[in-house]
């Protein structure tokens, strides 16, 4: 099992590498230089050639693309992503400021997808065919169709300006973080609620289910004591790739309920053309996808005996 | 592969088809249905309830909400098939290609596609939209380049798979060339699984757009679009919920439409990529006929 976490651990870490790189070829290739760009906006647009040579030769905008590479990554692993074009700060005390704010939205969304689609698909496995199994199948679908950001105007016209529940924008208290919250974690909610109902489905009919009905037990009862166990690894996969998914979520939801986090300055420095803003988000979602995906491996592995053997050879 | 399954006409979900057939003949025939120019504005009847005048009232400029929306279901229509016929062509060469050919050219195109899809679509269409900039032809661009990969990687598993039957290899003993047996032989199995595929992923496509343009890095404003109308409306969302409610349920229906279309397909057992989704609803039509087998057996009351 040690052997196969190392191998996973190697992975991720080659595969941060193939896609940093990757970003960071993206980004150099774009049109328009990063230092005629800097001169611009310190001196106007009329900068001249000897201002951008200058710029270009500060920034070292003329080594060779590993060099630029090398340089760019060991600086952002250490915490240096380099200055804002757009705002003309170090990036990293943006990024301080935020990651805290899309990391809220983020566990709560996670959290709350979590506990909705089990108890949905639980509810909807036991009514198995009934009223609750055709809502869920309503559910998932409308859910997983309903664009995020209508999601958030409609939460937002009933509970803000309807009822007047919770305050529309920004963030002051627990309150506020409601909507943002149910925003992101809809269309996530919906998709695995569907794959706990498929899956305890499918589980009900292998012989650890007759076993359990050759016992005695009801329904239910095989339903949470045999099935439900033996769905955890389609649903963690499935999990972690839609928790991957709500980056896009928290673009959205940020942009939509003027949250400042991460998603919110990735679309800043898209507009504003910042390449080294958006540069370094892409690193950190590179980042986070692959953790991600490693961490839910590993619980898999833990979690499951035969994948540690299917694995480890 | 089968592909009887899409040729045997009778089997094709029909209804299911109604909804997405209504938003293409509104997007053709968008100029016919529209009473009012969209873009054009009135000053005399701004914020206008509705009417008989304009059936869904009017925006802050005075356009007419109805003509916007159906004009909207158009601009959707059209991006949506650029992108798609695009990022088709480029996912269909690439891959058929990669698995063609196979060897190193193959070795390396797969990493490239394996890269492209290691990243949600959405995070590389924004990525390049910032680095093309901002516009309607650059939203397009960004979204074929994000698009193609998931096309090409099944491309080149149907050519994978293909490769291996023995009519190919019969086929190259009647001394048929590689582009003849690729056009005559192989292109048909690809074309028939990708464009399955791709009608049901059109959904995913127009809820891209709107996204981007809701973000204002798609279709820019007077152009009516359902995304960037919906952020339109946001600034009048506590006096005239209308305006944002109306665009958010068009672009609702359409992809609940294209959803719908998706689930038919993969109960219908079209072949379609092995991969998350539909692994799962092949798992539970699978688990329903066991399901059903083994009630009759033993006289449980499960599905």
């Amino acid at each position: 099992m040690k052997r196969t976490i190392l191998r996973r651990m190697l992975l991720a870490c080659l595969l941060i590498l193939a896609a940093s790189a990757l970003t960071f070829a993206l980004v150099a290739a774009a049109p328009g230089n990063v230092a005629a760009l800097i001169a611009e906006r310190a001196a106007g647009p009329g900068a001249d050639a000897h201002m951008i040579a200058k710029i270009g030769n500060e920034l070292g905008l003329y080594d060779p693309l590993p060099i630029r590479y090398g340089r760019w990554l060991s600086g952002a692993l250490a915490g240096d992503f380099g200055i804002s074009l757009r705002t003309g700060k170090p990036i990293s005390s943006e990024f301080a400021a935020r990651i805290p704010m899309t990391a809220a939205l983020l566990a709560g969304g996670g959290i709350l997808a979590f506990i909705f689609s089990i108890a949905l698909g639980i509810a909807g496995a036991v009514s198995n065919g009934g009223v609750m199994d055709r809502f869920l199948h309503a559910f998932s679908l409308i859910g997983a169709s309903t664009p995020n950001f209508f999601v958030a105007a409609l939460l937002v016209i009933v509970f803000s300006v309807m009822l007047g529940w919770v305050p529309t924008f920004g963030t002051s208290g627990f309150t506020s973080w409601l909507l943002p919250w149910v925003t992101i974690a809809l269309f996530p909610a919906s998709v695995l609620s569907r794959v706990v109902r498929v899956n305890l489905q499918e589980a009900m009919s292998r012989p650890f289910a007759t076993t359990g009905f050759a016992k005695g037990f009801t329904r239910t009862q095989v339903l949470l004591r045999e099935a439900l166990p033996n769905i955890a690894i389609p649903f963690l996969t499935t999990f972690g790739a839609q928790f991957t998914l709500m980056i896009i979520g928290s673009i959205v939801v940020e942009t939509v309920f003027a949250l400042r986090g991460v998603g919110a300055f990735f679309i800043e420095a898209i507009r504003f053309r910042d390449f080294i803003g958006m540069q370094s988000v892409l690193l950190l979602f590179v980042v986070f996808f692959v953790m991600v995906n490693f961490i839910v491996d590993m619980i898999c592995i833990v979690a499951d005996p035969r994948m540690r053997r299917a694995r480890g050879a | 592969m089968n592909i009887s399954a899409i040729r045997d006409i009778k089997d094709w979900p029909w209804l299911v088809l109604l909804p997405v057939i209504g938003f293409v003949l509104i997007g053709i025939f968008a100029p016919a249905i529209m009473p009012y120019d969209p873009s054009a504005q009135d000053y005399s009847a701004t914020l206008e309830g509705m009417s008989w005048n304009h059936w869904l009232g009017t925006d802050y400029l005075g356009r007419d909400v109805f003509s916007r929306i159906v004009g909207g279901a158009r601009i959707s229509l059209v991006a949506m098939v650029i992108v798609l016929v695009a990022a088709l062509a480029i996912g269909v060469t690439i891959g058929s290609f990669a698995g063609y050919v196979g060897g190193r050219v193959e070795l390396v195109l797969i990493s490239i596609i394996d890269i492209a899809l290691a990243l949600p679509s959405l995070v590389i269409a924004l990525a390049l939209i910032g680095i093309l900039g901002t516009g309607y032809w650059s939203m397009i661009t960004a979204l074929t380049l994000a698009w193609w990969a998931n096309y090409a990687r099944m491309s080149r598993a149907v050519v994978t798979a293909e490769l291996q039957q023995p009519y190919i290899e019969a086929a190259r003993v009647m001394g048929a060339g590689h582009l003849w047996i690729f056009v005559r032989h192989i292109l048909p199995h690809v074309l028939a699984l990708v464009v399955v595929y791709a009608s049901a992923d059109a959904g995913a496509l127009v809820l891209a757009i709107a996204t981007l343009s809701f973000l204002g890095l798609g279709v820019a404003p007077p152009t009516p679009e359902w995304g960037q109308m919906l952020v339109d409306g946001m600034s009048y969302i506590e006096e005239v919920p209308r305006l944002v409610v109306l665009p958010g349920l068009a672009l609702t229906l359409v992809v609940v439409s294209f959803n719908l279309l998706g689930e038919a397909f993969a109960l219908q057992k079209v072949p379609r990529p092995v991969r998350g989704a539909t692994l799962r609803r092949r798992r539970k039509a699978r688990a329903r006929e066991e399901a059903e087998r083994n009630a009759v057996e033993t006289g449980t009351t499960s599905a």
